[in-house]
């Protein structure tokens, strides 16, 4: 459990069998990052440069490029468009460590800053907002469905 | 670790116990002091037994914590008072690296092919890889 003193994080770490330049890439390619995350991305993968990722054609998670140290390391801030949304846009942040592991690469994303618990009750709404995310979320079923997919269904996966 | 359904089923308890505005509400009163169970009663127009429900489904999100002093329960939000955002995002990046997995994978196995055709060489092992359809 990952949980700095400041707010706080998630952490989550995996192992992928292809080499970290390969995988960097799927953090700054708009045509690669789809295959992964949302429906349409527009990336301008420089420091300050814009992040912003159409999840499912409602949400919209937007954010900004903080460093990029290719192939091993990428930050960006995060937070979604919605206006009741508990982590507004750019107001968190995501850390991503790639390290190369035999053939393949150890990937690490920390996303951290996230709303303290002040935030939450000032944005009463934003637990009904967030309420129905995680419904959401909590709704998709097998491993191959995404909750993220809805409403139209992306259907991708192929 | 735990596993992908209870996973689940913790993010449904903790999307069911937000759901309701008096829970959002009673999380709200007890985040910097803690409060028993009669006062926070107090704060409603609803039936002791209702807010003790609602006390208990937060306690089951694991939204809410309790101790006991006397005979009195006493309730204060868990510090980790959005752990469900926590889980929520947890759920969220584990399926989208779970995808980028699978979709880095494929691209390697591309590049692989073409290099090997290219100069002759030898691609990186693949024993690992999980075939996508």
């Amino acid at each position: 459990m990952a949980s700095a003193e400041t707010g706080a994080a998630v952490e989550v770490e995996t192992r992928i069998a292809a080499s970290p330049e390969t995988v960097f890439e799927f953090f700054t390619d708009p045509g690669k990052m789809i295959q992964w995350m949302g429906r349409s991305a527009d990336l301008d993968p420089r420091p300050g440069g814009g992040f912003r990722c159409d999840i499912n054609g409602r949400d919209v998670a937007r954010g900004e490029y903080v460093e990029l140290d290719p192939p091993r390391r990428v930050v960006f801030t995060w937070g979604w468009e919605a206006e009741d949304s508990l982590t507004a846009p750019a107001s968190s942040t995501v850390e991503v460590l790639l390290e190369a592991d035999g053939d393949g690469t150890r990937l690490r994303l920390v996303h951290r800053d996230l709303p303290s618990a002040e935030v939450a009750e000032k944005h009463r709404q934003g637990w009904q907002h967030y309420a129905e995310r995680l419904a959401t979320a909590a709704a998709g079923g097998d491993p191959g469905g995404d909750p993220w997919a809805t409403p139209e269904g992306a259907g991708g996966e192929g | 670790m735990t596993t992908r359904l209870e996973e689940r089923e913790r993010l449904n308890r903790v999307a069911g116990a937000l759901a309701e505005p008096r829970r959002r509400e009673i999380l709200s009163l007890v985040r910097d002091k803690e409060m028993s169970a009669g006062e926070i009663a107090s704060r409603f127009d609803v039936s002791r037994p209702a807010v003790s429900q609602h006390l208990g489904v937060l306690r089951e999100a694991d939204l809410l914590g309790e101790r006991r002093e006397g005979a009195r329960r006493i309730y204060r939000a868990r510090p980790e008072g959005l752990a469900g955002l926590r889980d929520f995002l947890d759920g969220f990046w584990t399926e989208r690296l779970e995808r980028l997995r699978l979709a880095a994978e494929l691209e390697q196995q591309r590049r692989d092919k073409r290099g090997k055709r290219r100069d002759g060489r030898g691609g990186r092992g693949g024993d690992s890889h999980r075939r996508k359809p």
